[in-house]
């Protein structure tokens, strides 16, 4: 008769998973939230227009600028104060770096107040026509999202 | 009191094993709780452009096929916050009844072009919100009008 080895003989044999997943969890969620953060630190809060046909944005590696405006019409970018010419001046230098391809996707994306005037936005477009981009997408709510 | 079957090791009590999935639990539960709470998610809401004046001709004479079709001019003026509404001259209540209208036209063509053109004091909430009802008509071609002198 074979004799089958004991379970639980040796000291060091146990390997406790639960604290493993604990810790994997803790990892995960650590920089899930501390990514998220970070992308919300960067981004002025705006209270955004609604709009229910607003949709995710479909590619996330597309070259892009975003500009934010305020109600009282002040823009900003990557989180500091930027007049009109500041903001052509950006948009050309972005493009200027840019290829054919990258250009030919590169987007415009604004992040403004529903307060603001429509005349603020103008400069805005006008600028975008004069370097010849016409995406523009405009960052919305969706109603049930609206505060 | 012991469970059956289970022998202790090392004096490792079955109470002692039970932290960690107590830790575990309440970590998924701060989780959730606070994925929750985040703030609510941005969408995207992509438009075109159009120059009033024509600013580039070379675009507008490419466009040329789709200049056949009349285009809806839409026009918001008066209170910033809460603007009238004329579909080519013809004055709105309300976005509703804009948007009646233009799910007929886009029955009668669908391929017209639309062209929003706010006062230079509206808001821009409300001109977002009948950017997305004309999107939501159905019609593809929906552009703002901007003044090459205003920038």
């Amino acid at each position: 008769m074979v004799a089958l080895p004991r379970r639980n003989e040796g000291r060091a044999i146990g390997f406790m998973m639960t604290p493993m997943i604990d810790v994997v969890f803790l990892l995960i969620i650590f920089f899930l939230i501390s990514s998220h953060l970070t992308r919300q630190e960067k981004q002025t809060k705006l209270p955004l227009p609604v709009a229910t046909m607003g949709a995710h944005p479909a590619e996330m590696d597309a070259p892009k600028l975003v500009v934010n405006v305020e109600a009282t019409g002040q823009m900003s970018m990557s989180g500091a104060n930027v007049t009109k010419e500041e903001f052509q001046g950006r948009l050309a230098a972005t493009l200027a770096k840019l290829n054919e391809k990258d250009r030919s996707q590169f987007e415009v994306r604004i992040r403004c107040s529903r307060d603001v005037p429509y005349r603020f936005m103008q400069p805005i477009m006008n600028a975008c026509v004069g370097q010849g981009i016409w995406n523009i997408t405009y960052a919305v709510y969706r109603p049930e999202d609206a505060q | 009191m012991r469970i059956p079957g289970q022998r202790p090791r090392d004096g490792l009590d079955i109470n002692t094993a039970m932290t960690p999935m107590i830790d575990v639990v309440f970590l998924l539960l701060v989780f959730f709780v606070w994925t929750i709470s985040f703030e609510a998610i941005e969408r995207l809401l992509p438009s075109q452009l159009s120059s009033e004046m024509g600013k580039q001709p070379s675009t507008i004479t490419e466009l040329s096929p789709e200049m056949d079709f009349e285009p809806i001019i839409i026009r918001m003026t008066g209170d910033p916050a809460d603007p009238s509404i004329q579909v080519n001259g013809q004055g709105y209540n309300s976005l509703d009844d804009v948007g009646v209208f233009l799910k007929q036209a886009y029955q009668i063509n669908r391929e017209a072009p639309v062209r929003i053109h706010p006062d230079d004091e509206v808001h821009l909430g409300p001109v977002i919100s009948l950017f997305d009802l004309t999107r939501q008509c159905g019609f593809e071609k929906v552009s703002f009008a901007t003044r090459p002198d205003a920038g």
